[in-house]
């Protein structure tokens, strides 16, 4: 058998596109799936970001002078709601769909059809929410936390209304979650090919991995907290009414339990994403791999215990408050484990630095930014200060957006090749980087000294004395509206008239690239067996001795 | 091998990333609102030395990226290996340990202000089943250390607290002499207690020149209490969303010496001040706007406010 | 040449796995290559499904359990709420006891009695059925409604989520009992029916539970 560690030298593959009917059909293939993913979450990315500009633009001046409030407070609750729950979330889930069977030897996902069935619950799970609209009242407006009793009231007695929308949505959107989650877990610990041992794994199927554990075992209580809201909200009980014998607070504990961990389902898959990039750009073996993959879980399980710190600010007893802080502040140790291993691996390697180099450089940069503001949130006396103000708007857009979000533009240019069988264009790639970095920082920068000098998050108009800060957050919004437009460019080009690609084109390790590009239907033609460990780049001169296992 | 070169070229590093941090975290004062109580001081230090030991960290990792992007490039077509290093567990348990050590620091540090900060918290629900048992975590208002150039008077638990209501979209004021304002009067260098109360949704009461933020829940009263240590007009603002007119729940906050606050409170017993009514005004007045969505229906909200206003601000008077 | 150690030398986990009991070895994957293993994968997908599911009931217990500590009015005055009654305990009884059932009928098949495994599996059918009608009664003489308070609104969630499962459970049941028709339907082996066991033990499992909390606390 092949020693697939190792790729094959490289080849032009023999395989034809197949042109774009397949991506438009229910298909099993964990590819097209993948794909699937990745372009129906973009487009719900492009519609939520038009929702921020429009913000950014109220918020231009003081007064509220572009949207009347009712709308104002709709769009930043859509915008939330849609770039977690339809964009980073599913997005990632669509990266590890295309690249988790590849990483691990395997045909396919565990079960294809349910792969399938999941992805085809989310565009009309995301059009139902889009469409809320158009109700003759409106979207939900409570935010994306839908905190009761706020989000009880402003339905106003409609029975069809944008937050029972906003319920149903988000409800059907943790199914697919669920089923996912099964789905990934399975596969990881069931169809790894022949040799292909847990300490073998590339860190992003490790994240992946305690991901979808978080989602699995997080996800739940947001859909108890779902159900419940749905009763007050559509039959009349009273749970989460204060005034009827109800605690919103139980609310509060429900969402919380999920929303903390949930910022780790997006942020983890984003950590492996720069831990496959950074070594391969480096021509350096992941420092310290073992405990970079350890220290996933450590995040996992550390971060199930944390949740209260977004209510420091609520009726918590002061030795929650304490507790909580404790706990949220031992998170840093373990990203911190993951950030020097990145400087370490990057330290006296051989640099190169195309497009994905680049946005992963930044994100790690700018995740180390919003990890010291994470741990200054987590301080109770701080955070009391802070708490809703856009020092927490900043913090969060810089792991989001800044981290995150960079991290899957990193992963679309380095998985490019493999996934199209095309190059894309260098050029229009790095034009998308520098106009992405700078108009990110000009729009989150500014939330942080807005939050410290007082400024509230989720006002339509606001004192004049926060203006200045205030427009350049804006002009660094629609910056970022403009720096999608070569990314969408230089996609569409390049997939459609691009240079082939070979198998190998970044001379990476990991079994994805020793396959061909685009893969074939089954992935490889005979099923690898993996003699090396992972990220083996390094001295040539250095060998490798086998363990006694293997 | 490290030489020694290299070991004095490190501490110096080290020193020049302590002193720039340093530095930095000085400059944080700057960057907060006018420090109006003693707690105002606490978190502004703590923010301080969070700030240093953050730019510290960040400019150290930051610092040797920037480095290896500059000086370890290789040539576009040379796709030679980098170096071997696949760990050492030395230096793995060293940054495990070290952040951890930091981190339980910061926290210790914190709970220390903490403990310094004037938070009663919320009224314990076991309280309001049975009125007779104390509160569970409930502290007694202590004065704070003597760490201000003011040092604050000996707390007054005795005196009546002022009544802090919150309603979509109104803040209201009931001072212990029983007058009810649209206007926070409060006296320097005295504790006043607070009773926060909201009548409808979740509220916040956040006077960021106080760093002070408490949720406000219906039903729950919440026992607070302020010294502001210096003489000046700042505002209360609405921090939790609460509805359409969210961003106009803003309050004016008076801190003036002690006479002032009582000819004040003797002035507005005669004629109440006619204070602007933001959301009112801009009902009345909608201003010009791009776009309208026609969803409003906060008018029903108010107007149904307004008319339990008076039976629910009965209730509103302190325990 | 300088020798660098592997460092990432597979966990010899097979041999302990072993020494499991069998019905847990079912679970857990044997290392790499176990792809083509339809059934244990099968297996180890519906527990992980039925792990995250329970979080769905923890999360409803916990709001249960917080509410009935801290609220004032749990239930009206003047109201009878949930009590232990014999209606409710043979109900409860009928219910646990189908899963000694489902066992039987689990191994029946596994030693292809098929006629036995058919009687034993229809009488599991027969028993949800009669805890699912014991429910809608106990519903329909309750001497609360849904909206009269906290407490009966919380009893009525509880209760009519877990009796979804049940329902759930009776149709999984129907639907392998008409597979069992289909001539050659086990030549894969029996991952309908072991899945629908484990299913129907986990329901079983949430009632003891919610009994507890709901009837005796
Ligand atoms: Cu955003
Ligand atoms: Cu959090």
């Amino acid at each position: 058998m092949t020693d697939s560690t190792h790729p094959l030298p490289n080849d032009i593959p023999q395989v034809q596109m197949q042109g774009w009917g397949h991506y438009l059909r229910f298909s099993t293939d964990h590819k097209v799936i993948g794909v699937q993913y990745l372009f129906t979450t973009f487009l719900f990315f492009l519609m939520a970001g038009l929702l921020a500009m429009i913000i950014r633009a109220e918020l231009l001046t003081p007064a509220s002078n572009v949207v009347d409030r009712p709308f104002y407070n709709g769009l930043f609750t859509l915008h939330g709601t849609m770039m977690i729950f339809l964009w980073v979330i599913p997005s990632l889930v669509g990266l590890a769909n295309y690249l988790v069977p590849l990483m691990i030897g395997a045909d396919d996902m565990a079960f294809p059809r349910l792969n399938a069935i999941a992805f085809w619950i989310l565009p009309p799970a995301g059009l139902l929410l889009v469409s809320s609209f158009f109700l003759p009242h409106g979207s939900a407006q409570a935010g994306w936390w839908s905190y009761p009793p706020i989000s009880l009231q402003l339905p106003s007695g409609q029975p069809i209304n944008g937050e029972v929308f906003w319920i149903v949505s988000l409800f059907l959107i943790g199914v697919s979650s669920i089923m996912g989650g099964v789905n990934f877990i399975t596969t990881i610990v069931w169809m790894r090919a022949p040799g292909m041992t847990f300490f073998r794994l590339p860190i992003f199927v490790w994240t992946v991995l305690s991901a979808q554990l978080l989602q699995l075992f997080c996800l739940p209580a947001l859909t108890g907290a779902l159900i419940l809201l749905f009763f007050d909200l559509a039959l009349g009980t009273h749970f989460f009414d204060p005034l009827e014998n109800g605690d919103p607070i139980i609310y509060q504990h429900l969402f919380w339990f999920y929303s903390h961990p949930a910022v780790y389902v997006m942020a983890l898959p984003a950590f492996g994403i720069f831990s496959e990039i950074i070594p391969a750009f480096s021509r350096s073996p992941l420092f310290g791999y073992r405990s970079v993959a350890l220290a996933s879980f450590g995040i996992a399980v550390v971060s199930v215990t944390v949740w209260v710190h977004h209510m420091f600010a609520s009726a918590t007893p002061g030795w929650m408050r304490l507790l909580f802080m404790a706990s949220s502040m031992l998170v840093a140790v373990f990203t911190g484990i993951k950030v020097f291993a990145w400087t370490a691996t990057v330290w006296k390697s051989k640099l190169h630095l195309e497009t994905p180099m680049l946005f992963a450089l930044a994100g790690v940069v700018m995740f180390v930014f919003a990890g010291i503001t994470g741990v200054m949130l987590a301080a109770v006396p701080f955070d009391l200060h802070v708490n809703n103000t856009y020092f927490v708007v900043g913090h969060f857009h810089y792991v989001v957006y800044n981290t995150i979000t960079m991290a899957i533009f990193a992963a679309i240019y380095y998985w490019f090749p493999k996934i199209t069988g095309h190059l894309y264009s260098e050029g229009w790639g790095k034009l998308h980087f520098w106009l992405t970095l700078v108009g990110a920082n000009l729009a989150f920068f500014p939330m942080h000294p807005l939050g410290l000098q007082g400024m509230v998050r989720r006002i339509s108009s606001y004192p004049p004395e926060y203006q200045s800060w205030n427009v350049v957050a804006s002009l660094g919004g629609f910056l970022l509206g403009v720096s999608v437009l070569p990314f969408i460019a230089n996609i569409i080009v390049s997939w459609m008239s691009g240079l082939p690609a070979p198998r190998n084109p970044w001379h990476a390790t990991g079994l994805e690239w020793a396959t061909t590009s685009p893969p074939p239907e089954k992935n490889f033609d005979e099923t690898p067996v993996v003699r090396r460990p992972p990220y083996d780049y390094g001295d040539p001169k250095v060998t490798v001795t086998e363990g006694q296992n293997s | 091998m490290i030489t020694v070169l290299e070991y004095i070229l490190l501490a110096a590093l080290i020193a020049v990333d302590l002193m720039v941090s340093r530095w930095i975290g000085i400059q944080a004062y700057g960057w907060m609102p006018v420090e109006a109580t003693q707690e105002a001081q606490r978190v502004d230090d703590l923010f301080s030395f969070l700030v240093a030991v953050g730019a510290f960290i960040f400019l150290g990792i930051v610092g040797v990226i920037a480095y290896s992007v500059v000086f370890f490039r290789a040539a576009p077509t040379d796709y030679t290996e980098g170096h071997p290093g696949r760990g050492n567990w030395k230096v793995e348990v060293l940054w495990t340990a070290v952040p951890t050590l930091l981190v339980l620091w910061i926290a210790f540090q914190s709970a220390n202000i903490y403990g310094q900060l004037n938070i009663l918290g919320l009224t314990p629900i076991v309280e309001r089943l049975n009125p007779l048992e104390s509160p569970a975590y409930a502290r007694e208002p202590s004065p704070n250390p003597a760490a201000g150039p003011k040092p604050a008077p000996p707390p007054q638990p005795e005196a009546q607290p002022t009544v802090v209501v919150a309603k979509q979209w109104e803040w209201s004021f009931r001072y212990p002499n029983g007058v009810t304002s649209r206007e926070l009067h409060l006296p320097v260098n005295a504790t006043t207690p607070l009773l926060l109360k909201s009548q409808d949704v979740i509220h916040g009461f956040y006077v960021p020149a106080f760093r002070a933020k408490q949720d406000m829940f219906p039903d729950r009263d919440i026992t607070f209490a302020v010294t502001p240590t210096q003489v000046g007009q700042y505002r209360l603002q609405d921090s939790q969303f609460s509805g359409e007119y969210f961003a106009l729940m803003l309050a004016p906050v008076v801190v003036e010496e002690e006479a002032a606050y009582g000819q004040w409170l003797e002035k507005i017993a005669q004629n109440p001040p006619d204070l602007p009514r933001l959301v009112a005004e801009e009902q009345a007045h909608p201003p010009r706007r791009l776009f309208d969505s026609g969803w409003r229906r906060g008018d029903a909200i108010a107007a149904a406010a307004d008319e339990d206003a008076i039976a629910l601000r009965d209730q509103a008077s302190p325990p | 040449m300088r020798h660098i150690p592997l460092d990432e030398r597979p966990i010899r986990y097979d041999r302990w796995i072993d020494r499991l009991p069998r019905w847990l070895q079912r679970f857990l994957p044997k290392g790499g290559g176990t792809a083509k293993d339809h059934h244990g994968k099968g297996m180890f997908g519906v527990t992980v499904f039925l792990l995250s599911e329970s979080v769905v009931f923890l999360s409803l217990i916990f709001a249960y359990s917080a509410l009935k500590a801290t609220t004032a009015d749990w239930l009206p005055a003047g109201v009878k709420g949930p009590e232990v009654s014999t209606f409710v305990v043979i109900n409860t009884v009928v219910l646990l006891s189908s899963s000694a059932v489902i066992q039987l009928a689990e191994r029946a098949i596994k030693k292809e009695r098929l006629t036995r495994f058919r009687l034993l599996w229809s009488l599991t059918v027969l028993m949800g059925s009669y805890f699912l009608v014991g429910q809608a009664i106990e519903w329909s003489q309750a001497e609360f409604g849904l909206r009269t308070s906290i407490g009966s609104s919380a009893f009525y969630v509880l209760t009519g989520f877990h009796g979804l499962h049940v329902l759930v459970g009776v149709l999984l049941q129907l639907t392998m009992l008409g597979r069992s028709l289909i001539p050659h339907n086990y030549d894969d082996g029996h991952f309908g029916i072991n899945a629908t066991t484990l299913f129907w033990h986990f329901v079983d499992a949430l009632w003891v539970v919610l009994f507890t909390i709901i009837y005796v606390w």
